[in-house]
Formats: C-alpha cells, structure tokens, sequence
C-alpha cells in the first residue's frame, strides 16, 4: 500500500475514531469507523461502468452526418455504411455545434438514447481512449512521448482502460476510487460491486471487488447441511473461508469468506427492493445479460440506504463487439441491446428518484477503423462514448472532433484514431463528481497531472 | 477467429483484408507481443521491451489469410463445418507481401502461402520460451523461473535430435524438471497452480470412471458462474480464452508480490459458490446417464481414515494436511456408515469438502 494512501486512510480512522468515542478498544472502533462515517453522510452516489469487450467500432455507433463527413465515411466502408437518409430520424442537434458544419447522428438502433440527449441527459465523448499525455500525430510518429503499451491488443487495452496497466495490472480505477470513498461505507466491501465476473477496473489498494450474478448473490446449498451432517457443513464453509499457508489458498478463502458473510446481507436488502414500473427489454442480443445486470444495478441501488452505502462504483459489460466480421448484421443487434438496457436503467433510476445521483458511462478496449475490411472493422485506439444520468450535462459534444479520414492528420492509417480525450480525463472528470478531492486525482489516475493546461484539462466538465 | 470469409484487398471499394487472424496468430498462439530471452524474460532497449511486430507486420501478414471458405457447400451436413477450409483462389490476395522478414513474392498460391508464413512463425525466436512458459504455467506452476523456462525452451528449440517443436520431449521436459520434483515445494507459500474448473470435473470422471453408455456425455455447457463451473471445452468467451497466463489478482498478496495467478480470473464469489454447488450434484447425480463408479470407496467408507487418505491420495497428490483430514474425518464420522445409503452419503460428503478444499484445489 503507498505511504501517502496509508496516511490518508489513518487520518480517516482517526477522524471517526474521534466520533467514536475513545472508551473502546482500539479494534472496536475501526470497526465501528465505517458506520460512524456512513452516518454522517448525508446523500448517495454511484458510478456505473458499462465496459463493450471486443473493440467498439465508432463509426457505426456515432454515425457522421453533415455532407462532407458523410461523403468520408460512406466512402471508406461502402459496404458496411447506414444509408444517410436512414439517420435523419436521430441526428443529433447539439445546444453547442461542433465546428465546420460537423454533424454526427446516433445509430438508428440507438433511438431510445435520443430522447436523453435531448433532454440533456445523455453526453457524448469525441474521439476518447487511452493516452499517457496529449499525443499529436507527429508525437506519435516520431515515438517522442509515451504511449499506452501494447496498442491495438484486446487484453491490454482493456486493462488499461480499467487500470492504467496493460495485463496483469494490480488496480484499476474504479476500486482506486473506492479506496477513497468506501470508509463512508457501512459494508466496506459493497463499494465496489461487479456484475459481471471479474474486472481490473474494481480492485484498489484496498478496496475489493464484490461480484455478483445478474440474479444477485448465489445461495451455498450446503450452509445448514451436507449429506445430512450439520458438522460437514459447518466444517465444508470454514474450509472455502479459511486461509491457508499457500498465498493462492489465502486468496480463495478470501473469495469465500466474502461470498458467504455477504450472502444473507445482500440478498436479505434486495429482497426489499421496492417494485418498478419500468420494464427491461428482453435481451436484443440473446447472448448478452447486460438489461439484468443492469437491472440488478437498479435494484442494488434501491436498497443502498439498507446496505449503508454512500458511494458505489459498478462494473456492468457486454461482448461480441470484435466485430472484424459481419458488421452489418451483428452491430445492429449489440447496438439495440446497449440501448434498451442503458434505457430502462436510466428510466428505472428517474422512477426510483436516484437519476442525478447515478452516472453511468461506456468503455471499451479501443475504436476500430474507419476503413473496411470486406465485412467489419479492425482494430483501432481512440472511440466515442456516452455518459448518461441526471447530473450530466448532456445535450452536446464534449471533446474535440476528429479528422476522419484514412491517413489524415488524426489518425494512424485507415481512421485508427489518435485519441484527444484521454481515459485519464474521463475517469478524472467522473471521479471529481464523485467526490474525489482534486489533491487526490492522481491517486485515481497517476498520469492526470500530464493534461493539465491541455486543450481539455484535468475536468472535461461533462459532469 | 474471422478468416473463413476473408477476401482480398478491393481497390473499387478500399477494404483491406481482415486482420483478425494475423494478429492472434502472432500475439496469442506463437510469438506474443515483446521478444523474449529463451528464458521468457522480455528483451529490453532504453528501459522499454522491444515489441516483436508492426501494426505493418500485421496488415502485411492478413493478406496471407485470405479467400478462405467451406470445402463444401452442402450447409446440410455436419461435413462443412468439420472439413478442413478450402482457399477460393479468386478472393485470395496474390500481391508480394512481406512480415517479421517472411517475403512471400507476388503470384503465391494460397496454400504456399500460409506454409511459408507458418513455417516463418514456428522458426521465430519467440516460439520456445513464449509456448514452454505458457506450457509450464498451465502443467505446474503459474510462476516458473526464468531458468525452469529457459531449460524447457532449449528442448523446445532442439530435442536433442535437432528436432524443434518435439512436444513429447517438451512436455517430459516440463514434468522432470528439478523444479517441478523439488519436494520443498510442497511446502512453499507460492509455488503451483490453481486447478481450472475442467480438470477439476475431469479429474473427478477419471477418478471414478463415468462413463457414457451412449457416448453422448451429456454434461451440457458448464461455463455458467451461477450454477455451473465457470468454464466450459469449447465455449471460451473469445479468441483470449478463459483466463490469461499474465493475469493477477487484484488486492492480493499475490498481486503485490508481483507473481501471477491465471486461474483466478474465472474465480469469484459466484463461480466458487456455484462450482460447490454443481460438485454436490454432479457427485451424487452424475450427469444424465453419465454416473460415476464408486465401488473403490464403498469397499473402504466405513473407515473414514482411510476414505479420506484413498481420496487425498487420488484427488489431491497427498496434498492435504494432516490437520485438514482430521478435520475432515470428525465431520464424516457423524454420517453413519452403517446402511449403504449412509455409506453413499459419506462418501458423497468427503467428495465435496475434498474437492472443495483449498489445499486440494492449489497443485503444489
């Protein structure tokens, strides 16, 4: 654990140490700590990650409009571009227009996202992905600034995208940012909770990932009894919970002992959840639970008051979107999928009252190219993505509108951009909303003092 | 993978020729993304490892790939999607293309084309310590020294014979390593793996001989996390597989301490649960038709002791403490042996805390 991190976190304990009372022992009151600290704060907050694995292929998502951006895109992938008059429907009319005419339109299977931006719910990122500082193609060329390592590689760029680390990363900063805020927690490990298997993006210095299935935590069938024995049962949960002298069976029991002290918690408060109204489409794509877990999110969110939480970061996905092949069928489909899901939930947040208090934003491993192999895209680096929730400033464009082209000034060859708007600068812009300190920015993202003074600073100012 | 259907570059429309294939060939099943000594360590210049292709290398090396297609149009068959591709010549790309110092001059016919590249690949100084360190990882132990990996890819590299790529001699290699003999490891608090999911229910179908009367193995898709084992043979999410050799888990010792853990990417609160779940069924039940055959327990389950030596011996390598079967055999005793159902039922019992327990499922 870094000594600065350390520090803070003690200075934190002292604090509500002091709250406390001191007549207890010293280990009492830790323990007390959280819910001291969950019983002075006064409102709520989540950060909701949608993660789209494979590789988002921008140009199909954010569909260029305006006549001359039109005329480069239909021309560089003729057999995969939405004919212009099928995007009349959902252009976008921004409350501040992008320069030289530039027009963009949402995938027509994005309508139901529509509304949203209209209302000024919904932000879109201009050419977003992951940078170590501002690079120019120049920079880029001349291999005179740092890079992300391992460019173009789905693994890597998915870790650094949740982490700042390409594979094997220790931390991401989702958890990075629990670290900061899960103190005001009641339950320290419902900070940061993922729907989805396991991600780099959830895990801090000392803020643990909490994962969970989209019907919620699973039950151990064995907990009162195996084969008839209360013994074996009891003996069956000590040993999943346990240690262990090996640091692989430390960290499996560290999996159980959470898996089962936060079974009856967790489902005990969803059972709570109050009922709404809204209704999450069946799944466009069948091979995606991004409408559950997303749904369970909602539901998550519901009864946070219940699970004493106060801050909570989520980690939601969905695949397919490697889509070097079949575009035209497939993207369609993972497009109608995204928005029914970020649809209902943010409907189902605006019936629960929460909208304002819940951002959810996309991310995914990299952009693809603008030009088209025979029937899909390759990979690319910078993308465009959404933000969504009530304290969104939503309604426009946010970043700096690329070149399209194969072999312009803002991309790498066949419209692999070179992206403007670093993931540094999202997560930092996200992290402030948050209540992350300025003074602790580069705790969530070590690289954020690099765009201070850059065209876009360390605060995008989409939220 | 996406090269069945991909064509040559079109200069009417601009497409180029889909990379997918071109670059997980080379980042995932033979060279990988940095050079690396024959230890497996990357090789450095200026503080940085130095990367072992292009974004060229790999534009270069699609073109390779392309034209491939069913060597059969019947889609009435099973045989369409069993025989091996056909190369349509027509969408094949016949421009001289050159990648990693493989030149392959214009004219090439598909088929020439892809023993040239392959050939290129296998011969790459990457391919002895990039597949013997994953080889190891997935055999022994997810964090082998350079030196273990070092004298794996030298057998790699040369059987003795002059042979390169002898995976008998390979894999002899991996298992009679001092390193994977050393008994001291037995008792390390980092060596060895996590056993996956799979080898954990094959091992147990092994052990007790299921078998299949209708070879038709009806144990379905396993790969849920929710009720299931979280993995599953021919399921895997992607390209990437169900876990990656460098993956650590995050907020671990394991982490902090730099090593790696591949294995813990498919393992969290749900698929650990579920996994014990699915065992207590799978044990009892069987899958469909598929049961298990316990009769070496049944001669001995009245005897706790020797119930849990036979099954820490079978499933476990002897890897289970002393402490732990103690435990263990305190627990079954309250099962009463003395009816055969209550034999079944201990015996069912000692098959789950075993294979549910930590020290069995760490292979030291």
């Amino acid at each position: 654990m870094p000594s600065d991190l350390s520090r803070r976190a003690f200075l934190k304990r002292a604090s509500a140490l002091s709250l406390a009372g001191a007549a207890t022992p010293f280990v009492m009151n830790l323990a007390a700590m959280g819910e001291a600290a969950a019983a002075t704060a006064t409102d709520y907050k989540a950060l909701v990650c949608v993660f789209l694995y494979g590789g988002n292929d921008y140009a199909n998502t954010l569909v260029p409009y305006d006549n001359t951006q039109y005329g480069i895109y239909q021309a560089q992938r003729p057999g995969l571009a939405y004919a212009q008059s099928a995007l009349t429907a959902t252009a976008l009319t921004p409350s501040v227009p992008l320069p030289n005419g530039a027009q963009y339109a949402l995938a027509p299977e994005l309508a139901k996202l529509l509304p949203l931006f209209n209302a000024g719910n919904l932000a879109v990122l201009l050419n977003a992905g992951t940078l170590v500082q501002p690079t120019t193609k120049a920079q880029y060329q001349a291999k005179s600034v740092s890079l992300p390592p391992k460019l173009l590689s789905h693994n890597d760029q998915q870790s650094y995208w949740q982490a700042s680390s390409p594979e094997g990363a220790a931390s991401g900063w989702g958890g990075r940012i629990g670290d900061l805020l899960q103190s005001g927690n009641g339950t320290a490990t419902l900070t940061c909770i993922n729907a989805t298997g396991n991600a780099a993006f959830l895990t801090g210095q000392a803020a643990v990932q909490y994962s969970v299935t989209p019907a919620g935590p699973i039950a151990l069938n064995a907990r009162n009894s195996l084969q008839g024995s209360t013994a074996a049962a009891s003996l069956l949960q000590s040993l999943i919970s346990g240690g262990g002298t090996h640091e692989f069976e430390a960290a499996l029991g560290s999996i159980g002992a959470r898996a089962l002290d936060l079974y009856s918690q967790v489902s005990a408060a969803l059972g709570q959840a109050p009922a709404t109204a809204t209704v999450f489409p069946t799944a466009a794509d069948p091979q995606s639970s991004l409408g559950a877990q997303l749904q369970l999110v909602a539901k998550l969110i519901s009864v946070s008051s219940q699970l004493g939480a106060k801050r909570q970061v989520f980690f939601v996905s969905t695949g397919r979107y490697d889509t070097h092949a079949g575009l035209v069928t497939l993207h369609p489909t993972l497009l109608a999928n995204l928005a029914d899901a970020l649809r209902a939930f943010y409907d189902t947040t605006a019936e629960l009252g929460v909208a304002s208090q819940v951002t959810t934003f996309t991310g995914s491993d990299f952009g693809r190219a603008l030009t088209a192999n025979n029937d899909g895209t390759d990979h690319g680096w910078g993308s465009m993505h959404f933000v969504l929730g009530g304290a969104v400033r939503g309604g426009r464009y946010y970043g700096i509108n690329p070149t399209l082209a194969n072999g312009g000034p803002d991309d790498i060859g066949q419209g692999r951009l070179i992206p403007t708007l670093s993931v540094d600068q999202y997560a930092a812009t996200l992290a402030s909303w948050f209540g992350v300190p300025n003074s602790d920015l580069a705790t969530v993202v070590p690289n954020i003092g690099n765009y201070a003074g850059s065209a876009l600073g360390t605060n995008v100012g989409f939220v | 993978m996406t090269f069945l259907g991909s064509v040559k570059a079109n200069p009417a429309t601009g497409s180029i020729p889909d990379e997918n294939y071109a670059r997980e060939l080379m980042q995932l099943f033979t060279i990988g993304l940095y050079q690396l000594d024959m230890d497996g360590t990357p090789v450095m210049s200026g503080g940085n490892p130095v990367s072992t292709y292009t974004q060229t290398d790999v534009s270069q090396g699609a073109q390779v790939w392309t034209g491939y297609t069913f060597a059969n149009t019947d889609n009435t068959t099973p045989d369409r999607m069993q025989l091996p591709m056909a190369i349509n010549a027509a969408q094949h790309e016949t421009g001289a293309t050159s990648f990693l110092g493989i030149s392959i001059p214009a004219g090439t016919s598909g088929a020439t084309a892809r023993a040239a590249a392959l050939d290129g690949l296998f011969n790459h100084p990457n391919v002895p310590p990039f597949v013997s360190k994953q080889l190891i990882q997935h055999l022994v132990t997810s964090n082998p020294s350079p030196a273990y990996v070092g004298r794996v890819a030298a057998v790699f590299a040369d059987n003795g014979s002059g042979a390169r790529g002898d995976m008998k001699s390979v894999i002899r290699a991996i298992l009679t390593d001092s390193e994977a003999r050393d008994d001291t490891q037995v008792t390390s608090s980092s060596f060895g793996k996590l056993r996956e999911p799979v080898t954990r229910l094959v091992q147990w179908a092994r052990a007790f001989n299921v078998t299949s009367p209708t070879k038709l193995w009806p144990f379905g898709n396993v790969a849920s996390s929710a009720n299931r084992i979280g993995e599953s043979p021919g399921h895997a999410p992607s390209v990437f597989n169900w876990f990656r050799p460098g993956y650590t888990p995050p907020g671990t010792t394991i982490a902090s301490d730099g090593r790696v853990a591949p294995e813990f990417q498919i393992t969290n609160e749900p698929s650990m649960i579920a996994y014990i779940n699915y065992l207590q069924s799978v044990i009892v039940n069987g899958a469909g038709e598929a049961k298990a055959d316990y009769s070496s327990l049944t001669a001995i389950g009245s005897d706790s002791q020797a119930l849990l030596d036979e099954l820490n011996l079978v499933l476990a390598a002897g890897q289970i403490s002393a402490v732990t079967i103690a435990q263990m055999k305190t627990a079954l005793d309250t099962i009463s042996a003395t009816t055969s159902a209550g034999l079944n039922s201990r015996i069912y019992a000692a098959l789950v805390l075993v294979m549910a327990s930590p020290e069995y499922l760490v292979l030291r």
